[in-house]
């Protein structure tokens, strides 16, 4: 008979001590499957809450803006600029914006934000703009009017149809001075947009900085964000050295950094699980060891193999292991497949906190697939470690002793 | 022998007091010969230079005293007519392009005027150097060829100041602000202002060109030049309102 067979049936030959150690991995499986999808549910929302919202996946500076952000270190772009960035692979969407800091004011209040100039259509195409619009209207192309963050507005005391003063520093230390009629109120989920500044069409923003054509930042949107830095890349052997490249990551790293803690403290949690339920296969086969020992003495006495021995207590191990993972996968996939679209809201108190970070207060799950690899190579792992024991024990045990035991 | 203790204080304490009021007084020497016991009424040019280009801006100043100031801009053609008012702690400035005046908010005391080194504090003069600052003589040190005090200004506790320290050094003979460093709360070097191009203006000899050097950014500099000063002309308060501020030409 083949060993791998023979091992199948020893396995049932005590069914309930193979089904207990079954039901451990399953456990430590379904855990760590829930734990990571959840992690991981939540990192991607947070990245694209970040990335949708504003920054986008990547944009593309003057080399000295991102330190600088002055309105001096803007570009024009070259005329085939936007074609060489659409015909890259993986990038679904490119979009203008030129920003800078500005004093915005009532007159008797000030207060200096950002003034986003911006192409209506695109904009909103890509980052949903105009669904936050509170109150008044989303800006129309070459609209003269501005859209004001909620929280500003509050500070400003602007309701829409109210005229504001803009006074700042233009290209080159023009002054930049216009009226902007405030056409709507923008209400963000997060506190940190409501507080961002005013958008305006970028027609008039370059109006009101003197940059002429210029730009500071294009923002790019991809299809496949798991493949960024290829992207990136790409369009800087494109677009060449005059241009500064950066993923969200680079121009966020913060969220970067809140991720991979969040996810140390994670492997914490699950190395725990995971030593626990080690532990308890161990002890399951450290039990069997003992009840088959003077089986396994008999069979050494008859002719058989120690190696083929070995072998069939190998493959017995491993079925363990992957009737756990198996078993465990058929019993979590579907619950992820429902709650990767049934996000669980979390109850009143702990969702200010989560939107006070400018997220929406629901757990987020994901079937990213390390979230199922990682346990299958984790439970293999295990396997092969707890196979030690047996390995072990028949390569030396006595065989006069163990016979008469 | 208690008499004999009490002078001893007296001794031990006066000389350094003398040396603080000394530091004092000497800044307080070379800030009116600068600005006039009074007012001074100026006329400037100032040159912005950047690595990638330049740009030239004129204006007049009226000030009095460190709680009134006004700024108009006359030349470029396209900047021309707006003004700046500083009246008692409040900012306005007003822009004919637009039609409109705004208040501006004290964030705004340490950000650059007119995309230039200068910092809207510099020149509307919010801060006073004499009084809203603690005084020591460092020494002395020669600079560009003349004998100068080296003064270390610290800004009183709640002093409009956005600086954390500056050292000043003032020439020996006439009271000239020849170089002065401005540093920030952590004690890093911002910004060397350089007093050049001595001249007698008005009656009184001065430094009138001044070169603000920013520390960190290689290429940068604003030169302002003085083109025409007036001291303690008469200036009513009345002349620092809003309605002047338009009038003005």
């Amino acid at each position: 008979m083949k060993t791998y067979k023979m091992a199948w049936r020893n396995l049932w030959r005590n069914r309930k001590r193979t089904l207990i150690t079954v039901a451990a991995v399953v456990f430590a499986v379904f855990l760590s499957t829930f734990m990571s999808s959840m992690q991981e549910g939540t990192y991607s929302k947070m990245i694209e809450n970040t990335v949708s919202f504003y920054s986008g996946y990547i944009q593309v500076h003057d080399p000295n803006y991102w330190e600088s952000r002055s309105i001096n270190d803007v570009y024009a772009p070259d005329p085939d600029f936007y074609k060489k960035i659409n015909n890259t692979p993986n990038v679904k969407m490119s979009f203008p914006r030129l920003e800078s800091f500005s004093l915005i004011s009532t007159g008797e209040n000030t207060k200096a934000a950002a003034l986003i100039g911006v192409d209506p259509e695109k904009e909103n195409k890509m980052t949903g703009l105009a669904k936050w619009v509170e109150t008044g209207e989303y800006l129309k192309p070459g609209d003269d009017g501005l859209l004001i963050a909620i929280n500003l507005a509050k500070q400003l005391n602007v309701k829409v149809g109210d005229t504001l003063i803009l006074l700042g520093t233009g290209y080159h230390g023009n002054t930049a001075a216009s009226l902007f009629p405030v056409k709507g109120i923008l209400n963000f989920p997060s506190p940190q947009m409501n507080n961002i500044g005013v958008y305006a069409d970028i027609r008039k923003a370059r109006e009101y900085f003197s940059t002429a054509e210029m730009i500071t930042s294009t923002v790019i949107m991809v299809d496949d964000y798991s493949s960024l830095k290829h992207t990136k890349h790409e369009l800087q052997k494109k677009l060449g050295n005059k241009y500064s490249i950066m993923t969200w990551d680079e121009m966020q790293p913060e969220i970067l950094q809140m991720i991979q803690q969040d996810r140390a403290g994670a492997v914490i949690m699950k190395t725990i699980i995971y030593v626990v339920i080690g532990f308890g296969i161990l002890g399951t086969i450290i039990m069997m060891m003992s009840e088959r020992r003077k089986e396994l003495a008999i069979m050494v006495a008859v002719g058989m193999r120690r190696g083929k021995i070995i072998k069939t207590l190998f493959f017995e191990t491993l079925y363990i292991g992957m009737l756990g993972v198996i078993l465990g996968f058929i019993l979590s996939t579907p619950v992820m497949l429902w709650l990767v679209h049934h996000p669980i809201p979390l109850p009143d108190k702990m969702a200010e906190v989560y939107e006070k970070f400018g997220m929406e207060a629901k757990l987020f799950f994901s079937l990213y697939y390390p979230v199922f690899l990682n346990q299958i190579l984790t439970v293999f792992g295990i396997t092969i470690s707890v196979f030690l024991y047996p390995l072990v024990t028949v390569s030396r045990f006595n065989l006069i002793k163990s016979l008469r035991s | 022998m208690k008499k004999f203790k009490l002078i001893l204080l007296i001794l031990l304490i006066i000389p350094s007091f003398i040396i603080a009021q000394d530091a004092k007084e000497i800044i307080k020497k070379a800030d009116a010969k600068m600005k006039g016991e009074q007012s001074s009424v100026s006329q400037m040019t100032m040159q912005i230079v950047r690595p990638t280009w330049e740009r030239t801006v004129s204006f007049k100043s009226w000030s009095k005293g460190t709680d009134y100031s006004l700024v108009l801009i006359t030349a470029p053609a396209k900047e021309k007519g707006q003004s700046f008012l500083k009246f008692k702690r409040e900012m306005w400035s007003w822009n004919p392009a637009i039609n409109r005046m705004i208040k501006l908010p004290p964030s705004m005391l340490s950000q650059g005027w007119m995309g230039s080194d200068f910092t809207n504090d510099d020149l509307l003069n919010e801060s006073s150097v004499v009084v809203d600052y603690t005084h020591k003589l460092l020494g002395k040190e020669v600079v560009s060829g003349k004998s100068c005090y080296k003064i270390e200004l610290i800004p009183k506790e709640n002093a409009p100041v956005v600086w954390g320290k500056i050292i000043s050094w003032i020439s020996e003979d006439e009271y000239l602000q020849l170089k002065t460093e401005y540093y920030d709360e952590d004690g890093y070097l911002v910004k060397t202002e350089i007093g050049s191009n001595i001249k007698t203006m008005s009656g009184r000899i001065i430094p009138t060109r001044f070169e603000l050097v920013p520390a960190d950014k290689e290429g940068n500099k604003t030169i302002l030049t003085l083109d025409m000063i007036e001291f303690n002309s008469p200036l009513t308060e009345s002349f620092f309102t809003q309605q002047n501020m338009k009038k003005l030409r």
